[in-house]
């Protein structure tokens, strides 16, 4: 059975029809790609799926369990984390804080514990240390650890979101847009990043525009066209298919460098 | 490295300081004002968690450092309890009022806290001046006895202040403990982005409403300090311009800091009594200091917010940045 699966999901914004009636599943150590051209409805069905948004009808379904109507830190929970298109870091923090964050998702002792310092909120902190430190280095950005996040290059900011996201020990990674704003270097190792992340278990659905990078390494892709589904298949199908060619790839298929 | 050793001493000379200064001020009211300095502080630490880490404004702080004092008084003085309970109680009513006021506008998003903070700030006002019963109305509560640990009686000048600034040191290191952990990164996460934190798996309002809380839980103990300190407390005292003047530290003293807050806080008091600082200080002068005051914050304010918004901590701390508290 898949990890995730979609079912008719739709999410009006007034008379605007964002998501309609979109179906798909994902399955456990792959990677999904949603493609499709802006305002197609790829974030808003993200943010259906991570309690941002609640779709109008519809049904998610993460292992076993139904999605729709949680809070964003009850699908955290669950398993499933995600980035944002416009990178949602935390400036005050530095890069390696903003990870420790993330590791909060699975830690257990509060604010009694912190305000007496007990031994075990002072355990709880070095592992949240350790973590963002493993994960970035796994992300390959770990000189970045101590830097403030309002200094980050932005590059490095959809990294460390990125690493942010992995801390919360997800077994569903949910990244929208990714490799905006990276140069040709971080590009690639993106796709490193992502094949590692699949093969430590981690199933992936990403939204991106680079088309190199989505053919690269996608096992399999859903196009979205203004909301609807319009087709869904391995990449070399899809690149094929007339309806996405006609809606997507020949308006924007010059992204390929 | 230099910059290393003099951040790990500061707090220690600081300490020093404090805990030296009656040995060197002997002037009873420099010392009552330093006092008050410690009073402010203990405020201004909890606002520094509210607005300097969550970045959460409140405009009716004074509300529960009202219901302290009146808490505290009514304890000791009506029902003859011991201080230490009276204290307790002072903060354990303003915590609760915290959580009664910060659970249904903190689940708003928006301005709502600010707004809510604000409404309740004058209803407690308008109720300090009303409930004369209990609180002995415009004319105030006075004969509050002086703080009292056990058969020893805290009277004294120097000792109030020891008393006073002892709080205030048990509260940094409680707040120092908050902010270097968990709680502290949750809290200016939330105030970096809210959908980051809530991606993250922080409970965003459980956040907001605990340190919403625990800044109303020290406006009320610093409310029993001041109501033994002086003896005597009237609503004329636990009004917006107390709240503003509160903020108004907070502000000055700097985001993601508690040293600057802290700072903010003595330096601003001391602006308060200015006339006993500087005893050649014509009368008109400190008149139009006086007169200016709040005029002088709000212009301190607008200046720090535009030109050093990391304020007096901004000083310090490199680039401004770092969220580690001092
Ligand atoms: N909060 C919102 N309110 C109103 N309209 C929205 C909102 N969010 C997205 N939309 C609209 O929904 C459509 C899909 O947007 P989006 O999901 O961001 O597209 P994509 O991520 O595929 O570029 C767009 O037309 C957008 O303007
Ligand atoms: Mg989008």
């Amino acid at each position: 059975m898949s990890l995730l699966q979609v079912r008719k999901v739709t999410k009006r914004f007034g008379g605007l029809t964002a998501v309609d009636d979109v179906s798909f599943d994902v399955f456990e150590g792959t990677i999904k790609a949603l493609i499709g051209p802006n305002g197609a409805g790829k974030s808003t069905l993200f943010n259906a799926l991570t309690g941002f948004d609640r779709p109008d009808s519809g049904s998610v379904v993460f292992a076993g369990a139904e999605l729709v109507g949680r809070r964003p830190r009850d699908t955290v929970r669950a398993g499933v984390a995600r980035t944002f298109q416009n990178t949602q870091l935390f400036d005050e923090l530095t890069a390696g804080e903003n990870v420790m964050v993330g590791r909060q998702a699975r830690q257990r002792r509060g604010f009694t514990a912190a305000l007496l310092r007990l031994p075990s909120a002072l355990a709880e902190d070095r592992d949240a240390r350790a973590e963002a430190g493993r994960l970035l280095r796994l992300i390959g950005i770990e000189e970045w650890v101590d830097v403030p996040a309002a200094d980050l290059p932005a590059g490095i900011r959809r990294l460390v979101e990125i690493a942010r996201a992995l801390a919360t020990g997800p077994r569903l990674l949910l990244l929208d847009e990714p490799a905006a704003g990276l140069n040709a270097t971080e590009s690639r190792e993106l796709v490193q990043t992502l094949y590692r992340v699949r093969d430590a278990g981690i199933t992936v659905v990403i939204v991106e525009h680079h088309m190199g990078l989505v053919m690269e390494v996608s096992d399999e892709i859903v196009v979205l066209d203004r909301g609807r589904k319009i087709a869904e298949g391995p990449p070399r199908m899809i690149q094929k298919d007339p309806a996405v060619i006609a809606a997507y790839l020949g308006e924007g298929g010059d992204d390929d460098d | 490295m230099g910059g290393r050793t003099l951040r790990a001493l500061a707090p220690l000379a600081a300490v020093a300081v404090v805990a030296l200064l009656p040995l060197v001020v002997t002037d009873r009211f420099l010392l009552k004002v330093f006092t008050f300095a410690g009073i402010n502080a203990l405020v201004v630490v909890g606002l520094a968690l509210l607005f300097g880490h969550a970045g959460q404004v409140s405009l009716g702080h004074a509300a529960f450092v009202g219901l302290g004092a009146y808490a505290s008084a009514y304890c000791t003085v009506r029902l003859g309890w011991p201080w230490p309970v009276g204290f307790a109680v002072a903060g354990a009513l303003a915590a609760l009022g915290g959580l009664v006021l910060a659970m249904p506008s903190l689940r708003l998003k928006g301005h709502y806290l600010a707004m809510a903070t604000l409404g309740f700030g004058e209803l407690m006002a308008l109720t300090f001046q009303e409930a004369e019963p209990v609180t002995g109305g415009v004319d105030g509560f006075g004969g509050i006895p002086f703080p009292s640990l056990g058969p020893l009686e805290v009277g004294d000048a120097a000792a109030l202040y020891w008393l006073v600034w002892a709080v205030v040191g048990v509260a940094v290191l409680a707040a120092y403990n908050v902010t270097s952990l968990r709680p502290g990164r949750a809290m200016r996460a939330l105030h970096g982005s809210v959908p980051g934190a809530q991606a993250s798996g922080v409970d965003v309002v459980g956040v907001k409403v605990r340190t919403f809380v625990v800044s109303a839980l020290l406006a009320g103990l610093a409310g029993a300090l001041y109501a033994g300190v002086v003896g005597f407390i009237s609503p004329s005292v636990f009004t917006l311009t107390a709240s503003v003047t509160f903020l108004a530290m907070a502000v000055l003293g700097g985001t993601g800091s508690l040293a600057g807050p802290l700072l903010a806080a003595v330096l601003l008091t001391l602006v308060q009594y200015i006339d006993a600082l500087i005893p050649g200080l014509p009368q008109e002068a400190s008149q139009t200091i006086q007169s200016y005051r709040e005029d002088i914050y709000g212009l301190a304010i607008v200046l720090v917010v535009i030109f050093a918004p990391r304020g007096i901590a901004g000083l310090w701390s490199r680039r401004g940045g770092r969220g580690e508290a001092a």
